[in-house]
């Protein structure tokens, strides 16, 4: 290529801009003038014209209707798979230790106890297969800040929408309802749940059922205990959680023998499927067929509050237990 | 949150970006994955992103990230250069000359830009074809605004380098 004149190599990168639509008002001009006098340097500033127009023709281009429908399709597909397997988690300290809590798309999935652990990989979550984990703090900061109101006993519900497809069987989701149905302030034998799912030999698997609970506190698997009374266990070794947990809704518990037990000769009974709840005494109970489906309440108000009457034959309304 | 729903984004930029990434890799299958990807990660990032974001800049950046990557693991497999072969074959005798300058470059503009180095055909489609601010292309080349802007004056040299290149030096003598 020739060498330009001096005049003309300086004022090279100011032709591109004004060209290009990339030159201020004063380097146009400037530029304008030049070209006007100089015809090979107007040649130039044709070509650069010509490049920026013709990069321009491109957004103009015909957009392949048909093609791009077909990749929006398949993307679309593999969004919702996405989201289906998409979980956002939050972690936050609780008196019972750090908590772990995850949503998805279709309600509450995941409540774990992390104890001093705070990461995602120390999580259930981190170890299921196709998972996609998403930090976020916004969107679960209502639900944790209501969690920890339950723990502190200012809350009695937790009316949150749950997604039971960590559960590992139709079984387990089975028993998870049903343990979910028990009411605040009152606890039932893992062969009461048994029954109630129609299983009424499998107390075994529905302990196995709870111990792989994914929503701890929310469905409550910590109201089921064993026929003896004892607390037997709770997410795995956890059993003073359960203690604790009891104790917030009013149950009490009492130390023997190294296992926490629950009192029931001081607590109210529900006959399974009765609107009314009874003194443990009430010459009602020793008719029944399956006496591990009572349902033990801590007070005459939780009995209440979870739209139960006095019974009317041993009125525990006029002769309240003693505590 | 009071942000706009993912689906609503998918909606206004897919083909936008779509065709960004068909302009700097010329290969449509190519592009296609790439521009499910960027929608996948954006899905993945979206919660994170600022309220007041401008989103469509926020795509682009992930488009250029999977873009260069790609790239960068092509060239490990040493396949780039068989890529850059393919499109000039694919545009190879598609080019008799027009009539007026502007016909002429639009027919070369292709081979021209596909022959730029990476960061420069980048920035160059970036701003003349999808219109972005140097700041925006800067966080998407991960530099300055000035370079930037020097990566697309570049591309302009080479390409208008290019042309002269195809363009037999007869154009010349009808100026």
């Amino acid at each position: 290529m020739m060498r330009l004149p001096k005049v003309c190599a300086d004022i090279e990168s100011d032709i591109i801009a004004a060209a290009t639509g990339e030159a201020d008002p004063a380097t146009d001009r400037r530029v304008q003038e030049h070209v006007g006098v100089c015809p090979p340097c107007g040649g130039e500033f044709e070509r650069y014209r010509a490049i920026d127009r013709a990069a321009g023709a491109w957004r103009q281009a015909p957009t392949p209707v048909a093609a791009l429908a077909r990749m929006r399709k398949r993307l679309e597909s593999r969004l919702s798979d996405l989201k289906r397997r998409t979980f956002t988690y939050r972690v936050f300290p609780s008196p019972l230790g750090n908590i772990l809590i995850a949503v998805s798309e279709q309600g509450v999935s995941l409540i774990e106890y992390l104890g001093r652990a705070h990461t995602l990989s120390q999580s259930r979550l981190a170890r299921l297969a196709g998972v996609e984990a998403i930090e976020d703090g916004a969107e679960l900061e209502a639900l944790s800040r209501e969690l920890l109101e339950y723990l502190e006993g200012k809350r009695t519900r937790l009316d949150w929408p749950l997604d039971l497809r960590l559960a590992r069987s139709d079984f387990h989701r089975t028993v998870l309802q049903t343990t979910a149905s028990i009411p605040y302030g009152a606890v039932m034998s893992y062969a009461g749940v048994a029954c109630e799912v129609g299983k009424p030999a499998a107390t075994r698997a529905v302990a196995q059922a709870l111990r792989w609970n994914p929503l701890p506190i929310v469905v409550p698997c910590h109201r089921v205990v064993g026929t003896s009374g004892s607390l037997t266990g709770y997410a795995g070794n956890k059993i003073e959680l359960k203690q604790r947990l009891l104790a917030t809704e009013g149950i009490p518990t009492v130390k023997a023998h190294d296992e926490f037990q629950i009192p029931r000769d001081t607590m109210y009974a529900r006959y399974p499927g009765d609107d009314s709840y009874c003194l443990p005494t009430c010459p009602s109970l020793s008719t029944l067929e399956h006496p591990h489906q009572v349902v033990f309440f801590g007070s005459r108000a939780r009995a209440e509050a979870a739209g139960l009457q006095p019974c009317t034959t041993c009125r525990p309304d006029l002769h309240p237990l003693a505590r | 949150m009071g942000q706009q729903p993912f689906e609503t984004i998918l909606e206004a930029h897919h083909a936008e970006i779509y065709r960004y990434l068909l302009r700097v890799t010329a290969r449509a299958s190519e592009s296609d994955d790439l521009a499910q990807e960027t929608f996948l990660r954006a899905y993945k990032a979206y919660r994170a992103l600022a309220p007041d974001a401008n989103v469509r800049a926020w795509l682009f950046t992930i488009a250029t990230n999977l873009a260069r990557n790609h790239f960068r693991a092509e060239r490990r497999r040493r396949n780039a250069h068989a890529a850059v072969r393919a499109t000039r074959a694919e545009t190879d005798g598609t080019g008799p000359e027009g009539e007026t300058l502007f016909k002429e470059t639009r027919a070369h503009l292709d081979r021209a830009v596909a022959r730029l180095p990476l960061k420069q055909r980048l920035a160059f489609v970036l701003r003349k074809v999808h219109d972005l601010d140097y700041d925006a292309i800067a966080r998407n080349l991960d530099c300055s605004a000035e370079s930037a802007r020097a990566h697309v004056f570049h591309a302009l040299k080479k390409i208008r380098q290019e042309l002269q290149a195809f363009a037999p030096p007869r154009m010349e003598l009808q100026q």
